[in-house]
């Protein structure tokens, strides 16, 4: 899975029968993640009630097909739930060469931001 | 399979179907060359790994199995699991 940000969300009226019914989001990726796909955004079906500006866990991949109500559904990219922390040792994951960055363990409380 | 570190934890109480309670975890990925590949990954964990533990990570299906293992799994959400925690390597 990758961590994202809701960027927006997309319409569609004429779809795929087996996505009838499922919420599109646009996510960006957060810059150390890289989806296989590529890209800078992805498009994620919904089944978790996100909304724009939520911070999302996206699953990709086969596995993503469990999303929108079954295995048959043509859906690469699923957002599996809505962050509301994060602990992390930045220090732990430091690459070489890679410049200065936060060195101790830190938390971001994502429920106390702007969320909805 | 990759090789990784336990870097951190995801706290999400809205989740899919099926991950209720289920620990999530940042991985940060190494290279061929066992160094940190600048790469990250959200992994769910059953085997209680702890932040700075060494880790492998199984993507795609095979995550699935970790989680549940058998037929009935594939309603999972999930693409990456933790598989195992490495105590060393030659």
């Amino acid at each position: 899975m990758i961590l994202g940000r809701v960027i927006g969300e997309v319409w569609a009226t004429r779809r795929d029968p087996r996505l009838a019914g499922a919420k599109l989001l646009v996510v960006r990726p957060h810059g150390l993640y890289e989806p296989a796909i590529g890209g800078r955004h992805l498009v994620a079906t919904d089944d978790v009630h996100a909304g724009v500006g939520d911070e999302v866990i996206v699953c990709l991949g086969a596995p993503a097909r469990a999303s929108a109500g079954g295995n048959d559904t043509p859906v690469d990219a699923a957002i599996l739930g809505v962050v509301d922390r994060v602990d992390f040792d930045a220090g732990l994951m430091a690459t070489p060469g890679a410049g200065p960055g936060i060195k101790r363990p830190f938390s971001i409380d994502l429920t106390a931001g702007a969320r909805r | 399979m990759i090789r990784g570190t336990v870097v951190g934890q995801v706290w999400a109480t809205r989740k899919a179907r099926g991950l209720d309670g289920q620990t999530l975890l940042m991985i940060a990925a190494r290279d061929a060359d066992g160094n940190p590949s600048g790469r990250l990954v959200v992994a769910a964990d059953v085997l209680d790994a702890r932040v700075g533990d060494e880790v492998t990570v199984a993507f795609g299906s095979g995550a699935r199995n970790v989680l549940r293992p058998g037929a009935e799994n594939r309603d999972l959400l999930c693409d990456a699991a933790v598989a195992a925690i490495v105590e060393g390597e030659g």
